[in-house]
């Protein structure tokens, strides 16, 4: 790993401490990793273990305490937080566990939103067709509260993906739904995905989606205990009886 | 569990949360206002009821519009009373080419009975001091500015020249704070003398007696059967029942403005307990899972609440008291004879108000706590709704009710102003759940932060609507006291015709009508009207002693006991119109009489009726032939009663003149009472000016007020911030992460804000524009009134940039949430 800047998303030597009422605590302990441009990586590990902040770090949500990181060829430690939020508006996209849509915006305002911040004028039209694409051009719009789980996720999806962002970070996407309905988001996902050419970094506790992705990484108590590419170690061979259409497709390309 | 402890540590943990810092600001602000009206109220009552005796200037008065019998005084001085004899009236003194209306004093040696008069002499140096000596006034510091003189210079007073002895530093009965007119004080002889206080005069007159109150109890029993026709007989307690009753009214308005204050206080109560209460619930849950009893988990909550509340009403009792000592100091001039200690009832009444308001506006959604499910751990969209608590929300509407009931005094008040509260609040629901459709059909036309702000206003609808009406509703009193009000006034008096009479002469000789006419044409005053008047008492209507319509109408009671003015024209007066009958002519039966719609109403007359009426020693007994409608605003001398002209020729009776003079005339004037010194001069703009200044002086007392009532519409407004704090604190957030900056951030809040502001400054302009015009229809008569809509306009802009500025400060912390709370928000 040299400079980063080849790279779509870039760390190095990222640690991460708090002051907590017991002395300094450390939740990331000098992280590094590089995902090049299309690649997608898997972030796993027990409650506790540092995904949620690493995520939030490499997205530039929060600052290390240490270290550096680079994102779309920009080092974050050099940006202020307006700047790294006119970086996520342009370069990033975001999907949560709980969907996160705002209550206040039906399905085609919420997709415009990002679209909207970044002062684009053809929002509404590009919001229609990101909806039509994840099957829900006929419910554009309808508000959060009268959509089910997976359709407020599968809205979620079309607006991450609408304003074209080179890198995708997904935090627990099927945490909150069903196994059946988990399954048909995550294939949205990764098709999605392939369509655009996004980069995407996954947070999950789920070993088949984890191991969609063409790497995995382990992390144990705010360290990298292990990493993977598909095809290598024990990730790869547990989700293969839950492998779904799209995976296979993918694992076979 | 030891509820104290836990409810206090529970407390110290917790006040960090908005909800508990708008409860207590709520409750201070209730406490407050409350507590400095009724302080401030129970304080000047007191010092005016204290003064009473040094109001009427002795400790009996007999009052009579004519001068008293001789018999009276002598009988006073022969129970070894001392007597003073008085008569007031207003007149226009002149001096440097310059007229001032005055309230005149004219009195004998013996002033003042009770009280001390000090007047400063030319040398400045204060003295005690008698009414003054033949030839020669004492006038307050007003008078002698307005005439441009100093103490030694002459003035010209009822057609006669006299020089300014003194000026008046402190007299007897300046207790009465609206009182506006210069004073003037003269030597009854110098009154006599210039016929200021014959027949037909504006005069009163009065007796004042002082001794020991036995003596004065004998007399007062004995002189009552002994009274002439219209004369009164006033005691201490009664002078101190009337300043009661006057100085009830004024403060009732006040205390009203407070109660408004303390409910919307108590509708922020209300929001900050029921997100108090939303946070409790997942605790209680698990106190309840770990074994904790009902009673003790509610005796917690209850004691964490009173830990607040007591400091909350100690601090508003503070602010209340210290307000009020304030405005009491600045108005120290005014009550001179003010005691200085604090009464305890009111405090003590405030704070019983707060607590009230806490506990009613409070209960409800803390007794829902006691039934959360222990399961509620578990499974979080479980919402306890028992059915029988939901009667607890009558809770509220009760204290709300019973504090209207205790503020306003009376059930029939109380039921207009909760009827009036209802109206208001529907009217409110209906224009906002209106004006947030429009906010809806906009919003969606509108991009990114812009949309977003505005779109949150209806999805937050019953908040919405709710920190809409609390501002609303306190702008509105704004706007109709400190806008409509002056406008109306600026209004009616601009709708007078250019030649309104602005000046009267009255006391004027029959013998005299032609030459004053003359002289009149010779200032060019234009509009001029002379009427007759004669004075005298209704004795009888259809041959029984007369009864007032309605029991205990005090106007009704003025002319049964007091006396009555009649006058005669043989045409119809300008500014009346026949309602029913016929006016007088040849073959109209006589004696006749045209009465006002006025005394139609008071004594339940029609045509055909027969009014005794008594001038002098003729009795006359005439038929109603007419009924006449008077606009009373028409600034001509105008009459309740009219005879045939006959009739009225025969009676004992003076002359009354109005008449337009443009500029203000002061040398042909001070010329015009040199030649007539019996006629009294009355300066109809000074009148006007007078009111226009006790209004100014009330509204100015009353807006401080309605201030308090603003703060609490504004603690509504950060009330229902702190509920949503939680929303938009993750809003905000998620906004960040999508890659929202600073600036989109606070547009969108801004946004918000400023549409609530309008919304509510909206509806505020609404209700006050349509009371303006209702007052226009229906009290003051203008036809076509618009309200000043620059003025209004200028209010919602203030209201919108206030919420938004209350928004944007409420919300400044939640914009700069970290984004990361996206992540740990599951």
């Amino acid at each position: 790993m040299s400079d980063g800047t080849g790279s779509a998303l870039y760390a190095s030597e990222v640690s991460k401490t708090v002051d907590g009422p017991d002395g300094r605590l450390t939740i990331l302990d000098r992280v590094s990793l590089a995902v090049e441009r299309g690649d997608s990586l898997a972030i796993v590990g027990a409650s506790g273990s540092g995904k949620t902040t690493l995520l939030g770090l490499l997205a530039g949500l929060d600052r290390p305490s240490s270290g550096t990181i680079a994102l779309a060829g920009e080092r974050l430690d050099a940006l202020d937080e307006e700047a790294r939020a006119r970086l996520r508006r342009s370069r990033v996209g975001f999907v949560f566990q709980s969907f996160h849509l705002l209550p206040a915006l039906n399905a085609e305002e919420n997709v415009m939103l990002p679209l909207e911040l970044d002062g684009r004028d053809d929002a509404r039209e590009r919001a229609a067709d990101a909806l039509a694409r994840v099957g829900l051009g006929a419910r554009r719009h309808h508000y959060p509260a009268q959509l089910s789980g997976g359709e407020q996720q599968r809205v979620a999806l079309a607006r991450a993906f609408v304003h074209g962002p080179d890198i995708l970070f997904a935090d627990e996407p099927t945490g909150n739904l069903d196994q059946r309905t988990g399954a048909g988001i995550g294939d949205l996902l990764f098709a999605l995905n392939r369509e655009h050419a996004t980069t995407l970094v996954l947070v999950t506790h789920d070993a088949t989606l984890a191991a969609r992705c063409a790497r995995s990484l382990r992390l144990r108590e705010g360290r990298i205990e292990a990493s993977a590419a598909a095809g290598e170690g024990e990730t790869i061979g547990k989700a293969d009886g839950g492998m779904s259409e799209a995976t296979r497709r993918e694992s076979q390309a | 569990m030891r509820p104290l402890a836990f409810a206090a540590r529970s407390l110290r943990r917790e006040f960090r949360h908005a909800e508990l810092a708008t409860l207590a600001m709520a409750l201070v602000l209730a406490v407050a206002a409350m507590a400095a009206v009724a302080t401030l109220a129970a304080r000047v009552e007191r010092a005016l009821v204290a003064s009473a005796a040094e109001l009427i200037g002795g400790d009996l008065a007999l009052g009579s519009p004519r001068a008293l019998p001789t018999g009276l005084a002598e009988e006073a001085q022969r129970r070894g009373l001392a007597i003073n004899h008085l008569a007031q009236f207003p007149s226009v003194l002149f001096a440097n080419e310059r007229s001032q209306l005055c309230e005149v004093r004219a009195s004998d040696a013996a002033f003042p009975l009770r009280g001390a008069l000090s007047v400063r002499g030319a040398d400045g140096v204060e003295r005690d001091a008698h009414a003054p000596p033949p030839g020669s006034i004492y006038a307050d510091h007003a008078a002698l500015v307005a005439l441009g003189v100093a103490v030694g210079a002459n003035v010209q007073l009822g057609g006669r020249e006299l020089a300014v002895a003194g000026e008046i530093a402190k007299a007897p009965d300046s207790g009465n704070p609206f009182r506006i007119a210069p004073r003037v004080l003269m030597n009854l002889g110098d009154a006599e003398a210039g016929g200021l206080l014959g027949a037909g005069s504006r005069a009163g007159h009065r007796l004042l007696l002082a001794g020991d109150s036995d003596a004065i109890a004998a007399f007062a029993a004995w002189a009552k059967p002994n009274l002439p026709a219209g004369a009164r007989i006033t005691t201490v307690q009664d002078a101190q029942q009337n300043l009661r009753n006057a100085f009830e009214r004024g403060e009732g308005f006040l205390r009203l403005a407070a109660l408004l204050a303390a409910l919307l206080s108590g509708v922020a109560i209300a929001l900050g307990a029921q997100r108090f209460a939303r946070r409790k619930s997942e605790e209680v849950a698990l106190l309840r899972c770990l074994g904790a009893r009902r009673g003790e988990i509610l005796a917690a909550l209850l004691l964490e609440l009173a830990l607040l509340a007591v400091p909350a009403c100690l601090a508003g009792l503070a602010l209340g008291l210290g307000l009020q000592q304030l405005v009491f100091e600045l108005a120290s001039g005014l009550l001179p004879g003010a005691p200085p200690e604090l009464p305890w009832g009111p405090p003590l009444a405030a704070l019983l108000v707060g607590v009230a308001v806490l506990f009613g506006f409070a209960l409800p959604p803390l007794l829902r706590l006691r039934d959360v499910e222990p399961l509620r751990v578990f499974r979080h969209d479980l919402v306890a709704r028992v059915r029988r608590f939901d009667v607890l929300y009558l809770l509220p509407v009760a204290v709300g009710a019973l504090l209207v009931l205790v503020g306003a005094g009376s059930a029939r008040l109380a039921g207009t102003l909760g009827i009036g509260f209802a109206a208001v609040a529907l009217a409110t629901l209906v224009l906002g759940l209106a004006l947030l459709w429009c906010v809806r059909r906009v919003s969606t036309r509108l991009r990114g932060a812009l949309r977003f702000g505005l779109a949150n206003l209806p999805r937050r609808r019953a908040l919405t609507l709710l920190q809409t009406g609390a501002l609303a509703l306190s702008l509105t009193a704004l706007a109709v006291l400190g806008v409509i009000g002056p406008s109306l006034l600026e209004r009616w008096r601009a709708d007078l015709p250019p030649d309104t009479p602005n000046w009267f002469a009255i006391n004027l000789q029959p013998e005299q009508e032609a030459s004053l006419r003359e002289r009149l044409q010779a200032m060019d005053a234009s509009n001029v009207n002379l009427l007759p008047l004669a004075s005298g008492k209704l004795v009888a209507i259809n041959g029984h002693a007369p009864v007032a319509a309605e029991k205990g109408d005090r106007r009704a009671g003025d002319f049964i006991e007091g006396e009555v003015r009649a006058s005669w024209s043989d045409t119809l007066p300008e500014a009346n119109r026949l309602v029913q009958g016929r006016w007088f002519d040849a073959a109209t039966r006589r004696p006749a009489i045209s009465v006002e719609q006025v005394w139609v109403e008071l004594f339940d007359l029609k045509l055909g009726d027969t009014l005794t009426l008594r001038f002098g020693d003729r009795e006359i007994a005439a038929e109603v032939t007419s009924i006449r409608k008077v606009e009373w605003d028409s600034f001509r001398a105008n009459f309740f009663l009219m005879l045939d002209p006959a009739t009225g020729a025969e009676l004992p009776h003076s002359m009354v003149a109005s008449f337009h003079l443009a500029g203000d005339g002061a040398a042909p004037l001070a010329a015009l009472s040199r030649d007539f010194p019996n006629l009294s001069l009355i300066d109809l703009n000074a009148v006007l000016d007078r009111i226009r200044d006790i209004i100014g002086r009330v509204t100015s007392a009353a807006s401080w007020v309605l201030g308090f009532s603003l703060v609490a519409g504004m603690l509504v407004l950060l009330a229902a911030l702190a509920a949503t704090a939680d929303e938009r604190r993750f809003e905000a957030a998620l906004l960040r992460t999508l890659g929202a900056h600073g600036r989109q951030l606070a547009i969108a809040v801004l946004a918000e804000f400023v549409a609530l502001g309008l919304l509510a400054g909206g509806i505020a302009v609404a209700a006050a524009a349509a009371l303006g015009n209702a007052l226009a229809a229906g009290v003051f008569k203008l036809e076509g009134y618009t309200p000043p809509l620059g003025q209004l306009a200028l209010l919602v802009a203030a209201a919108a940039a206030l919420v938004a500025f209350a928004g944007w400060a409420g919300t400044r912390r939640i914009a700069r949430t970290s984004p990361m709370a996206v992540l740990r928000r599951a």
